[in-house]
C-alpha cells in the first residue's frame, strides 16, 4: 500500500460537481476568466447523458439527441458562437427536416422544416397552410414573436435591462411572459388543428402547452424553427469530449471517477466539498451539477446549514421528466426498411398532450413516442448496411417508483417490446426480424450513468410559476447558500443540451459577479 | 420585420401577467413543507440492480473437472446480490501478494440463485492455468470455503434478449467458456427463460470437458436442453450421441434447428473458426452472438503490430491529479497490468478491450492497441483515450488515470 498522496491542490478558485455539459461550460468560461477550476465527474466520461454507447464494436447515440441554437456557419446562433469563442471545435450536421408528425386517428402526417423563405415567410407556416388553410400569416406571426423571444433572451442574457427598456425593446417578451403557449397561439387566432401541428415539438420539453409558459415554447420554436438544428459528426459524446479536451488545453483540473459527497458549508458560504473517497477539497466557489434536491437533500454538510426555505422552494417546484428509450441497431438500411425520416412524433391516439402527460405517471403505454433515425442526419457514423434507430418517450421519474429490482428487466423489455410493436407497424416493417443489438435506457440507467437526482434529465418543470423569467426574477432571493452556483438542467435557463450549455455560461457569469462584489 | 405591438388581452393585463406568475411562485414555495423529506427511489432501485461492491464469502467449492473448480459465493450479512439476466458476468476483486487487481468471470449459477433469500448465491468456474499462465485464476483455483472477497456484478452483455432472439438457442463452447450456458441452462430449468437450448460443447478430449456431471444432471431432468460433446482429439473413443472433430458447419448444421440464435463463448481462435463455419451457413448476423474474451495471450503476434519494437521495458509516467509517478511497463503487457504491479489501482471490469471501465488518457507516447474487442468511441481514438487492458506500449508514454 502506498501512503495517501494528495491529488488536489491546496485550494481552488472553483469546484464543479458534474463533468456534463453545463458543468463543462461553466468551467471553460471561468477557466477563460481565468479562474483555477477543478472538475469531479463521478463516471469515467464527461458529457453525462450526452453521450454514446458501444455495442457489438457499434457505437450508438444515446437517445433523441440534437442541438439547438448552432445555426449555419453563415448565420451561426448563440451556442454555436459561444463554443467557438471558447476555443472548442465541434463539426456540426444540419438535421434534415424539424419534424414529421403522425396522429393517424387525427389525420394528421406533416413534416416541417425549419428556415425562413426568401419572401420572409416561416417555411414552417407555408407548410401547415397546406393542410389547415387560413393560418399561414397567423403561425408566420407566431414565429415571428417567437424569433423575438430569442433574441431577447439572448441579450438578457449579456446584459442588465431595466423594466422600461423591457416594455420599449423586449415588447414581445414582456407581454407574453404571464401566459401559456396555448393562450397566445389563441390570441393570434391559431386554428387548433394548426396548434396541434406546432406542439408536436412540446415533448423535447415533455409537457403539454396548455401549462407550458409561451417564453419557453418561443424560445425553443424560434431558435429551432430559424435555425434548424444539428449533430456533432462523432455523436453527442464527441461534443462532450472536445468540450472535456477544451477544459484540459485551459488548464481545468478535470478529474473523472470522483463522485463528490458532501458539499462542505459554513455560516451559510460554501467553502469546499468532500469526495466519497473522503479527499477534503477546498475552493472559493462551488457549482453543482447535482439537482437541489439531492444538494439540499443529502448533500450539504451539515445540513443544518440548510434553511427552511430552501426545502419550501424544492418542495414547491415540480420535477420534470426522465426518458424511456430503446435503442436499436438494425440489419438494413433505412430505405430497405421503409424509413423515410429522421424524426417522427407519433401517436396512435388522439393528439392530446394533456393525455400524454398523464400517461407519463405511469407505466405506460406511453402513447407518444419519438423515433429517430440516425441514419438520416449523420449517415457516415452508422455501419454500412445498417440503421440506427431510437424510439423514445418521455415518463416521469415517479413512473418507476414502484419497480422491483425482480421485474426491472422484464419491466423494461415489456415497454421496449410496445415500442418496437408501435414503430413497426407505422412504418409495416416487422423490426423485431431485424435487430441486430439492442439497448435500454431508462429512469434508473439514466441514474446508474450520472447519478441525477431521481434519474431525472430535465430538472425542474416550466410551469407558469417557474418558467425561467420568474426564475431570473427571483434568482437573488432564492439563493441560500453563498458561492454556491448550480449548472444543470435544473438551473436558470432550463433543460436540453444547449441550454445546459448556456446555463453553465450563466453561472460563470453569476460567479464572475459575486467575485466582482468581493473585490469591491 | 417590423410588426403592430402585439397584445394578448389587453395591455395592462399583458403587462401584469408576469407579475401574476410571481405572485403564484411565492405562493407555491410557502405552501411548500420546511422538513428535508429527502427520497430517490430511483437511486434506491438503481443500487439494489447495479450495487457498488458486494462483500461475499465462498460457501462451497468443488472439483468439476481434472482442472476445474466451481466456487459459490454467498453474501455476508447486510449484502444483497442483485438480480442478473443469465450469461452476464461478474468481477472478482483480487489482492495477490503486491497486486491489487480484479478478474472477470461468467456467472455459472442461474439468476433466480442469486435472489431466494437466505439461500442466495452465485457461483464461477476457475481452471487452473497452465505453469506461468492464469495468475489469478490458480489463485482462486486453491481458495477454501470461508475466504472473503469484494465482488461487482452483474456486468456484460452476453444474455439472451427475448426481443431480439429467437428461442431456439445453440451455444457453441470451448472450454471454459461452457459456464454461462449452464447458467441460462439452469434458468430454462427453472421455467423463468422460455427457450431450449443445444449445447454444441467443443474439448480436445473428454477429461477436459469441464461441469460434466452438472450439464448431465441438467439434460436429466430437463428435455429443453440438450449437450452434444464434439471431441477433436486424435484416436479418442467418442461416445453416442457425441461427435467427433470441430464446431464445423456440418456439425452445426446438423443439431441447429429451424432460425437458431447462436451464442458463441470460448477462446480466441475457437471464435475465429465458428465465425467462419457460421458464415458458410450463412447464418444472418443479427443471430449470432460472441462473449468478449480475454486481451491476446501475445500482442506481438497481432495483426498490425510493429515489427521493429522489441520486448524491453518503458518508462510509464503516471498523473493523477496533481502527482505523478514513473513506474517500468513491459511492452508485451498492457497498460492496465503496469499499473496494477507497481500497485497503482485501475479500475477494470471486462479486461477485454471492450467496456472502457479502465479508460485512461494518453499524454504523450506511442502504444499499439488490441484489435479484437477495441470497444471504443470514435472521439475517444480521435483525442488520444484508450481502455488501458487493451493498450500496450510502443514507446515511453504518459498517461492520466483516475483518482481512487
Amino acid at each position: 500500500m502506498e501512503q495517501r498522496i494528495s491529488f488536489y491542490k491546496e485550494h481552488y478558485d472553483v469546484i464543479v460537481i458534474g463533468g456534463a455539459l453545463a458543468g463543462m461550460s461553466a468551467a471553460l468560461s471561468l477557466a477563460k476568466q481565468g479562474k483555477s477550476v477543478l472538475i469531479l465527474e463521478r463516471h469515467n466520461l464527461p458529457g453525462g447523458v450526452a453521450t454514446s454507447f458501444v455495442r457489438g464494436g457499434v457505437e450508438m447515440e444515446a437517445s433523441l439527441h440534437e442541438m439547438m441554437s448552432i445555426g449555419s456557419k453563415e448565420h451561426p446562433l448563440s451556442v454555436r458562437t459561444y463554443l467557438e469563442d471558447l476555443g472548442v471545435n465541434i463539426d456540426w450536421l444540419r438535421v434534415p427536416e424539424a419534424y414529421r408528425l403522425y396522429v393517424p386517428t387525427d389525420h394528421i402526417d406533416t413534416t416541417l422544416h425549419a428556415g425562413v423563405d426568401e419572401d420572409g415567410v416561416y417555411i414552417a407556416a407555408k407548410e401547415i397552410e397546406k393542410v389547415c388553410p387560413g393560418n399561414q400569416e397567423k403561425i408566420d406571426k407566431l414565429l415571428h414573436i417567437c424569433k423575438e423571444i430569442v433574441d431577447s433572451t439572448n441579450y438578457l442574457n449579456e446584459h442588465e435591462v431595466s423594466k422600461i427598456d423591457m416594455v420599449k425593446n423586449h415588447w414581445s417578451m414582456t407581454v407574453t411572459a404571464g401566459y401559456s403557449a396555448q393562450e397566445v397561439m389563441d390570441a393570434l387566432g391559431i386554428s387548433k388543428d394548426a396548434q396541434k401541428l406546432l406542439s408536436g415539438y412540446w415533448i423535447y420539453v415533455g409537457q403539454p402547452i396548455s401549462s407550458l409558459p409561451f417564453t419557453i415554447f418561443g424560445y425553443l420554436m424560434g431558435d429551432y424553427m430559424t435555425g434548424g438544428s444539428y449533430v456533432p459528426r462523432d455523436f453527442s459524446f464527441g461534443m462532450a469530449s472536445a468540450m472535456a479536451k477544451r477544459c484540459e488545453e485551459l488548464g481545468v483540473q478535470f478529474e473523472l471517477g470522483v463522485e463528490v459527497d458532501k458539499i462542505l458549508v459554513k455560516d451559510r458560504k460554501a467553502y469546499g466539498v468532500r469526495t466519497k473517497d473522503g479527499d477534503e477539497i477546498h475552493g472559493t466557489y462551488i457549482v453543482s451539477g447535482v439537482y437541489p434536491d439531492a444538494v439540499y437533500g443529502r448533500m450539504i454538510e451539515p445540513l443544518s446549514e440548510v434553511p427552511e426555505q430552501a426545502y419550501k422552494l424544492i418542495h414547491g417546484r415540480k420535477e420534470s421528466v426522465s426518458c424511456f428509450s430503446v435503442v436499436l441497431q438494425l440489419d438494413q438500411t433505412p430505405e430497405e426498411l421503409g424509413i423515410e425520416d429522421y424524426s417522427v412524433f407519433d401517436s396512435d391516439t388522439p393528439f392530446d398532450p394533456d393525455a400524454f402527460w398523464e400517461e407519463g405517471k405511469g407505466l405506460g403505454p406511453w402513447h407518444y413516442l419519438t423515433t429517430i433515425c440516425l441514419n438520416k442526419a449523420n449517415p457516415e457514423a452508422v455501419r454500412k448496411g445498417t440503421t440506427s434507430l431510437s424510439i423514445t418517450a418521455l415518463p416521469l421519474p415517479e413512473s418507476f417508483f414502484n419497480v422491483k429490482a425482480d421485474d426491472y428487466y422484464e419491466t423494461r423489455r415489456k415497454i421496449a417490446r410496445y415500442f418496437i410493436e408501435r414503430e413497426s407497424k407505422r412504418i409495416g416493417v416487422n423490426l423485431f426480424d431485424h435487430i441486430l443489438e439492442i439497448e435500454y435506457e431508462t429512469p434508473v440507467s439514466v441514474y446508474h450513468y450520472v447519478g441525477q437526482h431521481r434519474g431525472g434529465i430535465y430538472g425542474y418543470q416550466h410551469t407558469m410559476e417557474d418558467s425561467v423569467a420568474a426564475r431570473l426574477l427571483h434568482y437573488g432571493e432564492e439563493h441560500y447558500i453563498k458561492n454556491l452556483a448550480w449548472a444543470s438542467a435544473a438551473s436558470l435557463a432550463g433543460d436540453g443540451m444547449a441550454v445546459c450549455i448556456n446555463n453553465g455560461a450563466i453561472a460563470a457569469k453569476i460567479i464572475e459577479g459575486w467575485d466582482g462584489e468581493k473585490g469591491e | 420585420m417590423k410588426m403592430a405591438k402585439l397584445k394578448i388581452k389587453n395591455l395592462l393585463t399583458d403587462l401584469t401577467g408576469q407579475m401574476r406568475a410571481d405572485k403564484k411562485r411565492k405562493a407555491c414555495i410557502k405552501a411548500g413543507s420546511p422538513v428535508n423529506d429527502y427520497s430517490d427511489p430511483i437511486k434506491d432501485l438503481c443500487q439494489e440492480l447495479h450495487p457498488e461492491f458486494t462483500e461475499v464469502e465462498v460457501r462451497e467449492v468443488e472439483d468439476v473437472s481434472l482442472t476445474a473448480r466451481r466456487i459459490f459465493f454467498k453474501p455476508l450479512p447486510g449484502f444483497v446480490l442483485p438480480p442478473f439476466e443469465a450469461g452476464q458476468y461478474a468481477v472478482i476483486d483480487l489482492e495477490i501478494g503486491n497486486t491489487k487487481t480484479s478478474r472477470p468471470y461468467s456467472i455459472c449459477s442461474a439468476p433466480y440463485q442469486a435472489r431466494q433469500g437466505e439461500e442466495s448465491f452465485f457461483a464461477i468456474t476457475v481452471r487452473k492455468g497452465k505453469p506461468g499462465e492464469g495468475f489469478a485464476s490458480d489463485f482462486l483455483y486453491e481458495t477454501k470455503p470461508g475466504a472473503r472477497f469484494t465482488v461487482h456484478l452483474p456486468f456484460g452483455h452476453f444474455n439472451v434478449e427475448p426481443l431480439r432472439d429467437s428461442n431456439n438457442l445453440v451455444a457453441l463452447a470451448g472450454g471454459s467458456g461452457i459456464t454461462p450456458f449452464l447458467s441460462m441452462g439452469l434458468e430454462i430449468a427453472h421455467g423463468t427463460l422460455d427457450a431450449t437450448l443445444t449445447i454444441l460443447y467443443g474439448s480436445a478430449s473428454y477429461n477436459d470437458i469441464v461441469l460434466e456431471k452438472q450439464l448431465s444432471e441438467l439434460t436429466g431432468r430437463c428435455k429443453k436442453i440438450k449437450v452434444v460433446n464434439v471431441i477433436s482429439g486424435e484416436g479418442l473413443a467418442i461416445k453416442e450421441g457425441d461427435e467427433k472433430g470441430f464446431l464445423s458447419a456440418e456439425v452445426i448444421s446438423k443439431y441447429m434447428g429451424a432460425d437458431p440464435t447462436f451464442f458463441v463463448c470460448g477462446p480466441l481462435p475457437m471464435y475465429r473458426f465458428v465465425s467462419r463455419e457460421l458464415e458458410k451457413l450463412n447464418v444472418p448476423k443479427r443471430r449470432i452472438h460472441m462473449e468478449v474474451f480475454g486481451g491476446p495471450k501475445d500482442i506481438r503476434k497481432d495483426e498490425g503490430y510493429p515489427a521493429s519494437i522489441q520486448t524491453q521495458t518503458f518508462s510509464l509516467t503516471v498523473v493523477r491529479g496533481i502527482h505523478e509517478t514513473v513506474i517500468p511497463a513491459l511492452s508485451t503487457e498492457s497498460l492496465a497490468v503496469s499499473l496494477e504491479r507497481a500497485g497503482i489501482y485501475v479500475r477494470t471490469c471486462c479486461r477485454s478491450g471492450s467496456c472502457g471501465a479502465c479508460r485512461v488518457e494518453v499524454l504523450s507516447g506511442d502504444f499499439f492497441v488490441a484489435k479484437e474487442g477495441d470497444g471504443r468511441r470514435m472521439a475517444d481514438k480521435a483525442n488520444g483515450f484508450v481502455h488501458s487492458c487493451s493498450t500496450y506500449p510502443l514507446s515511453d508514454m504518459k498517461i492520466k488515470v483516475n483518482i481512487h
